[in-house]
């Protein structure tokens, strides 16, 4: 054990001896071009890991990269991953959003249940602004009266779920003519031979890109999470900001009902039960910095895809549940690692 | 063991002491219920419903209608008031099989009977229950093990999706299904069992990856219809539900209308109402000193495509 602390910080101090050696000498072409490609790598470590863990398991199903899977595991993320898309909105401004799960309950139930009693274009309706509602509570307790988000939001988690109980007195509610409506194209049906649901996530994912990386209203949402005092000091708009990134984020909650209850055709009051801490743990793996003013939505996109394909992957290669979660644990970790020490070029921390 | 012994003695003395007084006495009897978690499914709230009815109905029993609220300390709680109130008896719908163990056992101690109802005390509690009023879990297993022999004319590969992981519920069902495949049944074989947590999208996402991983499935057992009609989705997006035979347990509303289209195989008829009926009737029964078996379980029928216009249709 001692042997290894010792020898560690030898070993990376040689490293860097010989890396300045390496620089006095001057690099010829072949060294600046894997210069290059190391440094886009140690940008894009977590993209590394997808590709890791995509041939990993590859190797041990011959089924897992059919067309027929990859579409599959991409159409049942896309529920998390609308979601995902959202929260990450809401975090890079610096807050958290953990009411997302019975959001989704809620919204699932309300749009099901209506949808046989007032038709299916109404009932979106309905329940989108019903949702809105709810994001709005959220942004208005974070953004103008300025309450921790953890609490708001932790707290509007069984708030919410204690409305969706009252509003559907405990019982399931479902879609009884299945084949006939047009509701069931969101989540049965295809865009040029294209699952929607996995249409709606890329739409969703190219609109919000574009809105954070192009906006100036996404570098407010940036600058409001990277440092709130210098940003309220340069004229944006806090609290408007941090409400409105609660909007966004119930929004992604009202498609991903509707793909949910098109895809089941019926919903229960807990469907959406720890549905919060997966849209986090994708958020997350994306690289989405937990204190605000950092990350990318298209990086969410590939943290949800691994968390997809991790539990894809696992139930293919015949593993039981329980190691399920364990190896789930073991891979986010590992992801996790893979990408900090692309960043920072070693595995453990210089600094003890 | 002395001291259990005692207790034991002193709480059938005065079990009987009070269903001598529930006899001599009283026209009313008082029988307070604490439930699990009303409103959170279906299935609870249509067993509160048909219980207070079930009592209004009796002019003999005047009814404590209490819910826990899936909170076991308010349970705890709600199992002492009960006990202040000095009912006769006691349902108990635990919110948690061992939590209520030591709570169960003051009611006891204090002479109070105690009739657990719909899933099961810990091994523990066992001493210290007049009786068991609930579905028969491992039964409906077999139920439904012996309807998968039959669909597949007792021959093919099959997959199993079992309830959520740790629930009593769901590990009777699984092995009450897997015994009985197994010895009724050896050509039938199980090639992979994972959870769907009662979820229906969880195990339609489960069906899908099963849909990828065997090219051939013959059967799918799911633990409640609920989850049954969501692997029935997912087979018929694959367009290979036709070739699958989908055997499921507690018959839901969705699964009722399913097999009416031929789509569903069969499942196991549990009422919420006969589930309340029983506990209630072997509250009174015990209350009266009559004799009750300790498990005391109602009937769950086997429900297929051709027995099925005898059952109505599941209120949930």
């Amino acid at each position: 054990m001692a042997n290894f602390h010792v020898e560690k910080p030898v070993a990376s101090r040689g490293q860097q001896t010989a890396r300045v050696a390496r620089d006095i000498r001057g690099g010829g072409m072949n060294r600046d071009r894997w210069k290059t490609i190391a440094s886009v790598l140690a940008r894009q470590g977590i993209l590394v890991a997808f590709a890791l863990f995509l041939i990993g398991f590859s190797i041990f199903s011959d089924r897992f990269l059919s067309p027929e899977n990859i579409l599959s595991v991409m159409r049942s993320s896309a529920i998390i991953g609308v979601m995902a898309l959202g929260v990450t909105v809401v975090v890079i401004g610096g807050n958290l959003d953990l009411s997302v799960g019975s959001m989704l309950s809620f919204s699932t139930v309300l749009v099901v249940d209506l949808h046989d009693k007032i038709g299916p274009a109404p009932a979106i309706g309905v329940m989108l602004v019903a949702t809105l509602a709810l994001g709005a509570v959220n942004g208005l307790l974070v953004g103008v009266a300025r309450l921790n988000s953890l609490i708001v939001t932790l707290g509007m988690l069984s708030a919410i779920q204690g409305l969706t109980l009252i509003y559907s007195g405990g019982k399931n509610v479902d879609i009884v003519n299945q084949d006939q409506t047009w509701f069931k194209i969101f989540g049965r049906g295809t865009i040029a031979d294209i699952p929607t649901p996995i249409v709606i996530f890329a739409v969703g994912a190219i609109l919000l890109h574009l809105m954070m990386a192009y906006t100036p209203f996404g570098r407010r949402i940036y600058a409001t999470g990277g440092n709130a005092t210098a940003a309220v000091f340069s004229g944006v708009r806090r609290s408007r900001v941090v409400f409105l990134t609660y909007l966004i984020s119930a929004s992604g909650v009202a498609i991903a009902a509707i793909i949910l209850g098109s895809r089941v055709m019926g919903s229960q009051n807990n469907v959406g039960q720890g549905y919060e801490l997966q849209v986090l743990a994708g958020v997350i793996l994306g690289g989405t910095s937990l204190l605000g003013g950092a990350g990318t939505i298209w990086k969410t996109v590939i943290g949800v895809l691994i968390l997809g394909f991790i539990q894809n992957g696992l139930l293919l290669m015949g593993f039981e549940y329980y190691v399920q979660w364990l190896v789930t644990w073991v891979v986010i970790i590992l992801a996790v690692w893979l990408d900090i020490a692309a960043k920072r070029g070693r595995l453990l921390s210089p600094i003890a | 063991m002395k001291r259990s012994m005692k207790a034991l003695v002193a709480g059938t003395t005065a079990v009987a002491t009070l269903a001598f007084a529930g006899g001599a006495w009283a026209e009313q009897m008082k029988i307070g219920i604490t439930q699990n978690n009303v409103g959170v499914d279906s299935y609870q709230t249509t067993y509160e419903k048909a219980f207070k009815e079930a009592a209004a109905a009796n002019p003999d029993v005047d009814a404590v209608v209490l819910d826990a609220g899936g909170d076991v300390a308010r349970q705890i709680a709600q199992i002492q008031d009960l006990v202040q109130q000095n009912v006769q008896a006691i349902i108990v719908w635990p919110t948690n099989g061992k939590a209520v163990v030591p709570a169960v056992k003051k009611a006891h101690d204090a002479g109070i009977p105690v009739i657990i109802t719909n899933s099961n005390i810990a091994e523990q509690g066992m001493p210290f229950i007049a009786a068991f009023s609930g579905p028969n879990n491992i039964e409906q297993g077999k139920e439904a093990a012996d309807m998968m022999c039959t669909g597949l004319n007792g021959k093919g590969d099959i997959v199993q999706i079992s309830g959520k992981p740790g629930y009593t519920t769901a590990i009777e069902r699984q092995k009450g299904f897997e015994d009985e495949l197994a010895k009724a049944c050896p050509d039938v074989k199980i090639m992979d069992t994972q959870p769907g947590d009662w979820n229906r999208e969880k195990s339609q996402r489960v069906m899908e990856d099963f849909l990828v991983k065997y090219p051939q499935i013959d059967g799918v057992y799911a633990a409640d219809d609920n989850m049954g009609v969501g692997a029935l989705n997912a087979a018929k997006a694959a367009g290979r539900a036709k070739d699958i035979k989908f055997v499921g347990a507690t018959n839901f509303a969705v699964g009722y209308e399913a097999m009416k289209k031929g789509e569903y195989y069969g499942s196991v008829y549990q009422s919420p109402i006969d589930d309340a009926k029983n506990a209630l009737q072997t509250a009174i029964d015990v209350i009266q000193g009559k004799d009750v078996p300790k498990m005391n379980y109602f009937k769950t029928p086997q429900i297929t495509e051709k027995n099925m216009d005898q059952f109505e249709k599941p209120a949930f």
